[in-house]
């Protein structure tokens, strides 16, 4: 009689919520897990919980109105959103951008990259346990934010980017500050490899866990590092060039195996180019204006369409901006990247451990609050 | 390229489709097609075959109709297509989950937002907004929205 | 939603030295719990980290479990889909609990307040007690220390102190 209870209980599946509220899901994501013993049989993520509106949003109020939310979709990279929104209305309106802002925008843009996945890095061992790097990273950041705090005002959620150019110009002293953390980040990153990259338990935690490959990465349409890290490279700095970036030198690092352990290193040798182009940018930036001189107070661009890409720290994002020929725009759609990426969970996580579950969640580096818009 | 071939492939599927081919780069696609819904899954199937990747799925509210708008890419530079499906206010399209898994989450997303039922999608559960939610946010007839228009009135 | 909030019942038996001792004990190792919403966290958790160390004021043991927390910080806008959650969380906090909002969302809505909006709550006073407000989008990690030291201020000092600490006290004279 016990042994025929033992049996049945045995193979029933056991049913774990995991969120919204854990110290590992990045923010608030919800994840109904169906376990038989460690194994996930079923995983449904649940999301909505920071969904705030802000489509319904960008169809009642204008084009400039619209800037402050641009930020705080993906706060992690504030900067790249606001800069990619503010070249889609101009290239729905027709606005000519100074070079000297273009340099301006792109540097900004990668310091934001770089500030963006330090933080991932640090949440990411965090995640797996390892206290340390958080600290060391965060510290990294806070070099990141002092400098574009001097510029623009703002710590997280930048509107520094604005139609024309940018809101202010940057001094000597930006640029000091700025060399002056390129410089700091060469001893880093061998510290960074000596403390992690090489470290038995981090590699054996990562490797093989997780493995997303092309096909299904083709089916759920992930973009970004966790593209790159299966093979494909794809950026859409590369494919559709926008700003400066034809003209600055840089490389696309690809994984092979597409798993943690890929993105991983995909991430830390971007965060490198990323340097790079900041420095070949802070050589080639010209004098001359910080912004266009006749932006007109209300933008009404003509009727019509834009789809509008660009690279976030997460992968492609995009804005769909639909216009009637008002100040607002008819239908404002965000193409996010951590939809695709938090998507493909629905075929990963079956038929991996729960504490697995954890590495993986970490590695695909999702914003929620990106997806719920 | 990719886009050019897929030009030719939408041409010998739908010969009567209006297709206009993008040549200043100003809308960020090469090429958009308008096709009936009930063969959307048809041209999905074809794009899944050539290797694109489907990159975004949403919805527009007009007066006279909704209008789905898919976005296909591909890993090379300037293979952005858009296939837009008329669908009026009552109609139920065919759902693509089945050639594209990510669909799921995104025809859950536009039924949130819209109202718009897919038939053959598994699961119709909202995504963004709460479980009892029984109201579309995105059309026009609901909250605040500063105008409703037809379809000609934009897009001639 | 009810505008009044039920504040958590008083101790029946009160000690008057030892009450103040507690409090200060209290004040000085409030252990929050990790609940960031949305871009409030961040910073949030850039004040628990290196350069702005919460753990100088005691503040810096964050727990997952509300079982085991004092404070709630609520860190970004609350959208409706999410309060049955905190309100769960806010019940299976033990007593004596303190909630601090952070940033304007948790005010009251922040920027994504309009009329007609359909998705947030504006402001945690709508379904929680709130001790302290810190405003600001996002607030400095320096700002939160103020909110945390105020709160600190609120709980060896009682209810009705409710000035923002200065480094020199102002006397009533």
């Amino acid at each position: 009689m016990a042994e025929q209870d033992i049996t049945q209980a045995s193979q029933r599946v056991f049913s774990l919520n995991l969120g919204p509220q854990h110290p590992s899901t990045h923010g608030v994501l919800r994840v109904l897990l169906d376990l038989d013993g460690e194994y996930i049989v079923k995983a449904d993520p649940v999301i909505g919980y920071g969904h705030r509106g802000h489509e319904k949003m960008g169809e009642n109020r204008q084009y400039k109105q619209f800037l402050p939310n641009t930020s705080r979709m993906d706060y992690l990279s504030g900067m790249l959103f606001n800069h990619g929104f503010v070249l889609a209305v101009e290239k729905l309106v027709g606005i000519e951008v100074p070079e000297r802002a273009k340099y301006i925008r792109v540097i900004a843009s990668e310091l934001n990259r770089i500030s963006s996945h330090l933080l991932w890095f640090g949440t990411y061992l965090l995640d797996l346990g390892g206290f340390t790097p958080f600290l060391y990273t965060f510290d990294d950041r806070e070099q990141i934010l002092d400098i574009l705090d001097s510029v623009s005002g703002s710590r997280l959620t930048y509107s520094y980017c604005r139609f024309g150019g940018v809101t202010s110009d940057i001094d000597s002293k930006f640029i000091d500050m700025t060399r002056a953390f390129l410089k700091r980040m060469e001893s880093r990153w061998t510290d960074y490899d000596k403390l992690v990259s090489k470290n038995i338990i981090f590699i054996h935690r990562t490797r093989g866990v997780g493995v997303i490959d092309r096909e299904l990465a083709r089916q759920y349409g992930v973009t970004g590092p966790n593209l790159r890290a299966c093979g494909v490279g794809f950026d859409v700095r590369r494919s559709e060039p926008y700003e400066v970036y034809d003209r600055l030198d840089f490389e696309v690092p690809t994984g092979s195996k597409g798993d943690a352990l890929d993105r991983y290193l995909v991430r830390f040798s971007e965060m490198q180019q990323s340097c790079r182009i900041i420095d070949q940018a802070l050589e080639h930036l010209p004098g001359g204006e910080f912004i266009a001189k006749k932006v007109p107070q209300k933008l009404a661009p003509p009727k019509g369409e834009l789809y509008f890409a660009f690279e976030s720290a997460r992968g492609l994002c995009a804005y769909y901006l639909v216009s009637d020929g008002g100040p607002d725009p008819y239908r404002c759609h965000i193409r996010v990247p951590s939809f695709g990426n938090l998507n493909v969970l629905n075929d990963v996580l079956p038929g991996t451990l729960v504490a697995d579950s954890i590495s993986i969640l970490g590695s695909i580096d999702v914003v929620i609050p990106e997806i719920d818009r | 390229m990719k886009a050019k071939e897929m030009e030719r492939v939408m041409l010998l599927m739908f010969p009567d489709a209006p297709l206009e081919r993008d040549e200043t780069g100003l809308t960020g696609a090469q090429w958009s097609i308008i096709v009936p819904a009930s063969s959307i899954r048809d041209a999905a199937k074809a794009f899944d075959g050539a290797g694109f990747f489907l990159e975004s799925l949403t919805a527009l509210d007009f007066e006279d109709t909704f209008e789905l708008v898919y976005h296909f890419n591909y890993y090379e530079p300037g293979s952005r297509v858009v296939v837009r499906a008329p669908c009026g206010h009552d109609q139920v399209p065919p759902s693509i989950c089945d050639v594209y898994r990510g669909a799921i989450w995104l025809e859950r997303e536009v039924h949130d937002f819209f109202g718009i039922k897919f038939s053959g999608n598994p699961d119709m559960r909202p995504l963004l907004l709460p479980e009892d939610a029984d109201y579309h946010p995105l059309r026009k007839t609901f909250g605040k929205v500063s105008a409703y228009h037809k379809r000609k009135m934009i897009y001639g | 939603m009810e505008k009044k909030v039920r504040e958590p019942d008083a101790p029946i038996v009160q000690f008057a030295l030892l009450d103040h001792i507690l409090n200060v004990a209290r004040a000085n190792s409030l252990w929050p719990m990790t609940f960031g919403l949305a871009c409030c966290a961040i910073e949030m958790m850039a004040a628990g980290a290196s350069r702005f160390d919460l753990d100088r004021i005691g503040a810096g043991v964050f727990r997952p479990s509300p079982r085991q927390s004092d404070v709630m910080i609520i860190a970004g806008t609350i959208a409706k889909k999410m309060v049955p959650a905190i309100k769960m969380l806010w019940d299976q906090m033990p007593n004596p609990k303190w909630c601090i909002a952070m940033g304007n969302c948790a005010i009251s809505g922040g920027p994504f307040e309009y009329e007609e909006q359909y998705a947030i709550v504006p402001g945690a006073h709508l379904i929680l007690p709130v001790d302290i407000v810190i405003p600001g989008c996002p607030p400095r990690p320096e700002a939160l220390f103020q909110g945390l030291l105020a709160l600190e201020d609120k709980i060896t000092h009682g209810e009705d102190r409710n000035i923002l600490r200065r480094f020199k006290r102002v006397s009533e004279g």
